[in-house]
Protein backbone atom coordinates (compact mmCIF):
# COMPACT_ATOMS: atom_id res chain seq x y z
CA UNK A 1 0.00 0.00 0.00
CA UNK A 2 1.78 3.37 -0.97
CA UNK A 3 2.24 5.93 1.46
CA UNK A 4 0.81 9.46 0.98
CA UNK A 5 2.78 12.35 1.44
CA UNK A 6 2.48 13.17 4.27
CA UNK A 7 2.95 9.45 5.78
CA UNK A 8 6.37 9.52 4.04
CA UNK A 9 7.13 12.73 6.02
CA UNK A 10 6.40 11.01 8.97
CA UNK A 11 8.44 7.95 8.07
CA UNK A 12 11.43 10.47 7.31
CA UNK A 13 11.35 11.17 11.16
CA UNK A 14 11.09 7.85 12.22
CA UNK A 15 14.36 5.84 13.37
CA UNK A 16 15.55 3.30 10.42
CA UNK A 17 14.45 0.44 12.54
CA UNK A 18 11.61 1.37 13.64
CA UNK A 19 9.90 -0.11 10.74
CA UNK A 20 11.48 -3.52 11.47
CA UNK A 21 10.70 -4.04 15.02
CA UNK A 22 7.10 -3.35 14.51
CA UNK A 23 7.42 -7.01 12.73
CA UNK A 24 9.48 -7.67 9.98
CA UNK A 25 7.94 -10.46 7.31
CA UNK A 26 11.38 -11.00 6.44
CA UNK A 27 11.66 -12.04 2.48
CA UNK A 28 15.57 -10.95 1.36
CA UNK A 29 15.82 -8.59 -1.06
CA UNK A 30 17.96 -8.99 -3.97
CA UNK A 31 17.81 -5.76 -6.31
CA UNK A 32 19.69 -6.60 -10.09
CA UNK A 33 20.63 -3.07 -10.77
CA UNK A 34 21.74 -3.83 -14.60
CA UNK A 35 18.36 -4.54 -15.30
CA UNK A 36 16.46 -1.74 -13.35
CA UNK A 37 15.23 0.93 -15.88
CA UNK A 38 14.83 3.63 -12.78
CA UNK A 39 10.98 4.25 -13.35
CA UNK A 40 10.69 4.22 -9.32
CA UNK A 41 7.88 2.18 -8.86
CA UNK A 42 9.52 0.38 -6.03
CA UNK A 43 10.10 3.45 -4.50
CA UNK A 44 6.31 4.74 -5.03
CA UNK A 45 5.11 1.15 -3.85
CA UNK A 46 7.63 0.86 -0.90
CA UNK A 47 5.55 1.20 2.43
CA UNK A 48 8.25 1.97 4.81
CA UNK A 49 10.59 4.17 2.57
CA UNK A 50 13.44 1.64 1.89
CA UNK A 51 13.45 2.22 -1.45
CA UNK A 52 13.75 5.91 -3.15
CA UNK A 53 15.48 8.08 -5.55
CA UNK A 54 18.44 9.12 -5.51
CA UNK A 55 19.84 12.55 -6.49
CA UNK A 56 22.75 10.93 -8.67
CA UNK A 57 23.01 8.03 -11.07
CA UNK A 58 25.96 5.80 -11.68
CA UNK A 59 26.83 5.66 -15.06
CA UNK A 60 27.82 2.57 -14.53
CA UNK A 61 24.65 1.33 -14.88
CA UNK A 62 24.49 2.41 -18.30
CA UNK A 63 27.13 1.31 -19.82
CA UNK A 64 26.55 -2.16 -17.99
CA UNK A 65 22.32 -2.36 -19.25
CA UNK A 66 21.04 -5.40 -21.24
CA UNK A 67 21.47 -4.58 -25.20
CA UNK A 68 18.35 -4.01 -26.60
CA UNK A 69 16.94 -2.31 -23.75
CA UNK A 70 16.30 1.60 -23.19
CA UNK A 71 19.39 2.06 -21.08
CA UNK A 72 21.71 -0.35 -23.65
CA UNK A 73 20.99 2.00 -26.32
CA UNK A 74 22.18 5.04 -24.29
CA UNK A 75 25.17 2.86 -23.11
CA UNK A 76 25.91 1.98 -26.23
CA UNK A 77 26.01 5.52 -27.41
CA UNK A 78 28.24 6.56 -24.39
CA UNK A 79 30.46 4.00 -25.25
CA UNK A 80 31.14 5.00 -28.84
CA UNK A 81 32.08 8.43 -27.34
CA UNK A 82 34.19 7.49 -23.91
CA UNK A 83 37.32 8.79 -23.95
CA UNK A 84 37.71 7.23 -19.89
CA UNK A 85 35.69 5.53 -17.58
CA UNK A 86 33.22 7.45 -15.96
CA UNK A 87 34.58 9.61 -12.99
CA UNK A 88 32.06 8.39 -10.53
CA UNK A 89 28.20 9.32 -10.20
CA UNK A 90 27.00 12.14 -11.75
CA UNK A 91 24.25 14.61 -10.39
CA UNK A 92 20.46 14.29 -12.10
CA UNK A 93 18.63 17.72 -12.95
CA UNK A 94 15.30 17.32 -11.36
CA UNK A 95 13.40 17.11 -14.56
CA UNK A 96 15.49 14.19 -15.25
CA UNK A 97 13.45 11.47 -13.47
CA UNK A 98 14.55 8.12 -15.42
CA UNK A 99 18.16 8.02 -15.14
CA UNK A 100 18.33 7.96 -11.44
CA UNK A 101 20.11 5.23 -9.28
CA UNK A 102 17.68 3.95 -6.87
CA UNK A 103 18.83 4.39 -3.67
CA UNK A 104 17.88 1.05 -1.20
CA UNK A 105 18.45 1.26 2.45
CA UNK A 106 18.49 -2.32 3.74
CA UNK A 107 18.30 -1.04 7.49
CA UNK A 108 14.40 -0.02 6.94
CA UNK A 109 13.34 -2.74 4.91
CA UNK A 110 10.65 -5.56 6.06
CA UNK A 111 11.33 -7.87 3.17
CA UNK A 112 7.64 -7.56 2.50
CA UNK A 113 8.22 -8.08 -1.17
CA UNK A 114 5.88 -5.23 -2.69
CA UNK A 115 8.56 -3.36 -4.64
CA UNK A 116 9.63 -7.16 -5.99
CA UNK A 117 5.34 -8.01 -7.29
CA UNK A 118 5.53 -3.93 -8.67
CA UNK A 119 8.74 -4.33 -10.57
CA UNK A 120 7.88 -3.90 -14.32
CA UNK A 121 11.52 -5.32 -15.24
CA UNK A 122 11.26 -8.34 -12.63
CA UNK A 123 14.90 -6.31 -11.25
CA UNK A 124 13.92 -7.27 -7.45
CA UNK A 125 13.56 -10.61 -6.44
CA UNK A 126 11.80 -11.78 -2.90
CA UNK A 127 13.65 -14.36 -1.73
CA UNK A 128 11.15 -16.03 1.36
CA UNK A 129 13.33 -17.17 4.22
CA UNK A 130 12.45 -21.41 3.86
CA UNK A 131 13.27 -21.42 0.07
CA UNK A 132 16.43 -19.87 0.67
CA UNK A 133 17.52 -22.14 3.61
CA UNK A 134 16.12 -25.57 1.41
CA UNK A 135 18.27 -23.58 -1.75
CA UNK A 136 22.16 -24.58 -2.57
CA UNK A 137 23.13 -21.14 -2.16
CA UNK A 138 26.54 -21.67 -4.24
CA UNK A 139 24.80 -23.01 -7.91
CA UNK A 140 23.71 -20.42 -10.04
CA UNK A 141 21.19 -23.48 -10.91
CA UNK A 142 19.96 -23.43 -7.24
CA UNK A 143 19.13 -19.55 -7.58
CA UNK A 144 17.17 -19.64 -10.61
CA UNK A 145 15.15 -22.26 -8.92
CA UNK A 146 14.74 -19.92 -5.77
CA UNK A 147 13.86 -16.94 -8.25
CA UNK A 148 10.71 -18.92 -10.37
CA UNK A 149 9.64 -20.21 -6.83
CA UNK A 150 9.48 -16.75 -4.83
CA UNK A 151 8.33 -15.19 -8.18
CA UNK A 152 5.09 -18.39 -7.40
CA UNK A 153 5.24 -17.49 -3.92
CA UNK A 154 5.10 -13.65 -3.72
CA UNK A 155 3.24 -12.79 -6.62
CA UNK B 1 16.61 8.59 -33.10
CA UNK B 2 16.14 7.79 -37.10
CA UNK B 3 16.08 11.61 -37.54
CA UNK B 4 18.96 11.81 -35.49
CA UNK B 5 20.86 8.79 -37.14
CA UNK B 6 19.87 10.48 -40.55
CA UNK B 7 21.20 13.82 -40.16
CA UNK B 8 24.23 12.42 -38.75
CA UNK B 9 24.62 10.49 -41.88
CA UNK B 10 24.22 13.36 -43.87
CA UNK B 11 27.01 15.33 -42.12
CA UNK B 12 29.13 12.18 -42.64
CA UNK B 13 28.57 12.08 -46.05
CA UNK B 14 30.50 16.03 -46.50
CA UNK B 15 34.15 16.01 -47.85
CA UNK B 16 36.49 15.41 -44.94
CA UNK B 17 37.44 17.41 -42.22
CA UNK B 18 33.95 19.15 -42.49
CA UNK B 19 32.35 19.74 -38.82
CA UNK B 20 28.48 18.55 -38.62
CA UNK B 21 25.93 20.00 -35.85
CA UNK B 22 23.24 18.82 -35.38
CA UNK B 23 20.24 21.30 -34.23
CA UNK B 24 17.49 20.28 -32.67
CA UNK B 25 14.51 22.76 -33.24
CA UNK B 26 11.08 24.04 -31.60
CA UNK B 27 8.33 24.01 -34.12
CA UNK B 28 6.89 27.00 -32.49
CA UNK B 29 9.97 29.01 -31.98
CA UNK B 30 13.50 28.48 -33.47
CA UNK B 31 12.50 26.36 -36.60
CA UNK B 32 10.45 29.40 -37.49
CA UNK B 33 13.43 31.67 -36.85
CA UNK B 34 15.31 29.68 -39.00
CA UNK B 35 12.84 29.46 -41.51
CA UNK B 36 12.30 33.46 -41.21
CA UNK B 37 16.58 33.96 -41.40
CA UNK B 38 16.04 31.70 -44.54
CA UNK B 39 13.56 34.05 -46.58
CA UNK B 40 15.97 37.02 -45.76
CA UNK B 41 18.86 34.92 -47.32
CA UNK B 42 20.65 34.86 -44.48
CA UNK B 43 23.46 32.07 -44.65
CA UNK B 44 23.71 29.37 -41.69
CA UNK B 45 26.78 27.59 -41.58
CA UNK B 46 27.45 24.98 -43.90
CA UNK B 47 27.79 22.54 -40.99
CA UNK B 48 24.55 22.94 -39.59
CA UNK B 49 21.71 20.02 -40.15
CA UNK B 50 17.87 20.97 -38.69
CA UNK B 51 15.86 18.91 -37.25
CA UNK B 52 12.11 19.64 -36.65
CA UNK B 53 10.49 18.80 -33.50
CA UNK B 54 7.11 19.82 -32.09
CA UNK B 55 8.52 20.82 -29.14
CA UNK B 56 12.00 20.99 -27.57
CA UNK B 57 10.48 18.60 -24.32
CA UNK B 58 10.39 15.82 -27.04
CA UNK B 59 14.42 15.29 -27.25
CA UNK B 60 15.44 12.83 -25.08
CA UNK B 61 19.07 12.13 -23.56
CA UNK B 62 19.04 9.12 -26.77
CA UNK B 63 18.57 11.80 -29.21
CA UNK B 64 21.47 13.28 -28.74
CA UNK B 65 24.08 11.09 -27.41
CA UNK B 66 23.04 9.06 -30.35
CA UNK B 67 23.67 11.86 -33.02
CA UNK B 68 27.37 12.32 -30.85
CA UNK B 69 28.31 8.56 -31.59
CA UNK B 70 26.66 7.83 -35.16
CA UNK B 71 28.93 11.19 -36.35
CA UNK B 72 27.53 14.87 -35.21
CA UNK B 73 30.68 16.95 -33.82
CA UNK B 74 28.24 18.96 -31.52
CA UNK B 75 24.33 18.50 -31.09
CA UNK B 76 22.23 21.63 -29.85
CA UNK B 77 18.41 22.30 -28.95
CA UNK B 78 17.12 25.44 -30.02
CA UNK B 79 14.19 26.32 -27.91
CA UNK B 80 11.41 28.56 -26.62
CA UNK B 81 12.21 31.13 -24.01
CA UNK B 82 11.89 30.40 -20.49
CA UNK B 83 7.95 30.64 -19.43
CA UNK B 84 7.28 30.60 -22.78
CA UNK B 85 6.96 27.17 -24.02
CA UNK B 86 3.55 26.09 -26.50
CA UNK B 87 3.26 23.37 -24.74
CA UNK B 88 3.97 24.98 -20.71
CA UNK B 89 7.07 22.90 -19.76
CA UNK B 90 8.92 21.46 -22.34
CA UNK B 91 11.42 23.54 -23.11
CA UNK B 92 12.17 23.14 -19.10
CA UNK B 93 12.54 19.55 -19.50
CA UNK B 94 14.53 20.28 -22.81
CA UNK B 95 17.09 22.34 -20.49
CA UNK B 96 17.29 19.81 -17.56
CA UNK B 97 17.73 16.32 -20.27
CA UNK B 98 20.81 18.59 -22.08
CA UNK B 99 22.63 19.51 -18.49
CA UNK B 100 22.28 15.80 -17.85
CA UNK B 101 23.81 14.67 -21.17
CA UNK B 102 26.48 17.51 -20.61
CA UNK B 103 27.27 15.70 -17.07
CA UNK B 104 27.23 11.94 -18.75
CA UNK B 105 30.11 13.43 -21.22
CA UNK B 106 32.02 15.35 -19.04
CA UNK B 107 32.04 11.74 -16.92
CA UNK B 108 33.46 10.05 -19.95
CA UNK B 109 35.68 12.83 -20.61
CA UNK B 110 33.71 14.51 -23.19
CA UNK B 111 33.79 18.14 -23.70
CA UNK B 112 30.85 19.15 -22.33
CA UNK B 113 30.42 22.34 -24.44
CA UNK B 114 29.33 19.69 -27.40
CA UNK B 115 26.30 19.89 -26.27
CA UNK B 116 24.17 23.00 -25.76
CA UNK B 117 20.88 24.55 -25.27
CA UNK B 118 19.83 27.48 -26.83
CA UNK B 119 16.84 29.50 -26.05
CA UNK B 120 15.25 32.21 -28.19
CA UNK B 121 11.70 33.68 -29.68
CA UNK B 122 10.14 33.34 -32.98
CA UNK B 123 10.54 36.48 -34.13
CA UNK B 124 14.26 37.07 -33.24
CA UNK B 125 15.86 35.16 -36.47
CA UNK B 126 19.18 37.22 -36.00
CA UNK B 127 19.60 35.34 -32.81
CA UNK B 128 19.21 31.92 -33.95
CA UNK B 129 22.00 32.59 -36.76
CA UNK B 130 24.12 34.09 -33.98
CA UNK B 131 23.59 30.58 -31.45
CA UNK B 132 24.36 28.29 -34.91
CA UNK B 133 27.35 30.54 -35.20
CA UNK B 134 28.39 30.49 -31.94
CA UNK B 135 27.45 26.52 -31.60
CA UNK B 136 29.74 26.00 -35.06
CA UNK B 137 32.52 28.22 -33.82
CA UNK B 138 32.96 26.53 -30.24
CA UNK B 139 32.84 22.85 -31.66
CA UNK B 140 35.73 23.83 -34.33
CA UNK B 141 37.68 24.64 -31.91
CA UNK B 142 37.63 21.70 -30.07
CA UNK B 143 39.78 19.25 -30.19
CA UNK B 144 38.34 16.16 -33.22
CA UNK B 145 35.56 13.53 -31.18
CA UNK B 146 36.85 10.20 -31.48
CA UNK B 147 34.43 6.87 -31.59
CA UNK B 148 35.47 3.23 -31.55
CA UNK B 149 33.36 1.37 -33.55
CA UNK B 150 29.97 0.01 -32.29
CA UNK B 151 29.78 -3.32 -30.01
CA UNK B 152 33.48 -2.26 -29.38
CA UNK B 153 34.82 -4.00 -26.14
CA UNK B 154 34.36 -1.72 -23.44
CA UNK B 155 37.89 -2.40 -21.76
CA UNK B 156 39.56 -1.27 -24.89
CA UNK B 157 37.51 2.23 -24.81
CA UNK B 158 39.85 3.30 -21.92
CA UNK B 159 42.76 3.46 -23.79
CA UNK B 160 41.60 7.46 -23.60
CA UNK B 161 44.12 9.42 -25.96
CA UNK B 162 42.36 11.34 -28.35
CA UNK B 163 44.86 10.27 -31.21
CA UNK B 164 44.59 6.85 -31.20
CA UNK B 165 42.94 5.66 -34.38
CA UNK B 166 39.99 4.02 -33.28
CA UNK B 167 40.08 0.93 -35.57
CA UNK B 168 42.96 -0.27 -33.42
CA UNK B 169 40.81 -0.11 -30.64
CA UNK B 170 37.75 -2.30 -32.01
CA UNK B 171 37.97 -4.99 -29.60
CA UNK B 172 35.65 -8.40 -29.43
CA UNK B 173 32.21 -7.57 -30.82
CA UNK B 174 29.68 -8.18 -27.90
CA UNK B 175 26.47 -7.41 -29.84
CA UNK B 176 25.63 -7.40 -33.21
CA UNK B 177 25.22 -3.94 -34.41
CA UNK B 178 24.52 -2.49 -37.78
CA UNK B 179 27.31 -1.19 -40.07
CA UNK B 180 28.97 1.42 -38.60
CA UNK B 181 28.24 4.90 -39.96
CA UNK B 182 31.58 6.28 -39.45
CA UNK B 183 34.73 5.42 -41.13
CA UNK B 184 37.13 4.32 -38.53
CA UNK B 185 39.49 6.78 -39.98
CA UNK B 186 39.45 9.54 -36.93
CA UNK B 187 38.29 12.65 -39.78
CA UNK B 188 35.79 13.53 -36.85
Amino acid sequence: MPLTDRGREILKRLPATHARSSGSIGCEIVRHEHLCVGCGTCARSCPTGASRRGDTFDVHQLLDAPAGSRRGELGAALRRLMRNDPSGPVEVPPRVTVYRTIVYDAERCIGCGTCARTCPVNAIEARPPEVRAAGDEGSPIANVTTAALSAETVS
Amino acid sequence: MTTATEAAEVGTGMAGGERSIVAFCCRECAYAAADTSANARTSLPPSVRLILLPCTGRVSPLHLLSALAEGADGVMVAGCLEGQCHYREGNFNAIDRVTFVQRLLESVGVEPERCRMFTMSAGEPPRFVAAVKEMDRVVGALPPLTRCAAGADPSATAVGAGDTAPGTRVGAARRSAGPALVAPGGEH
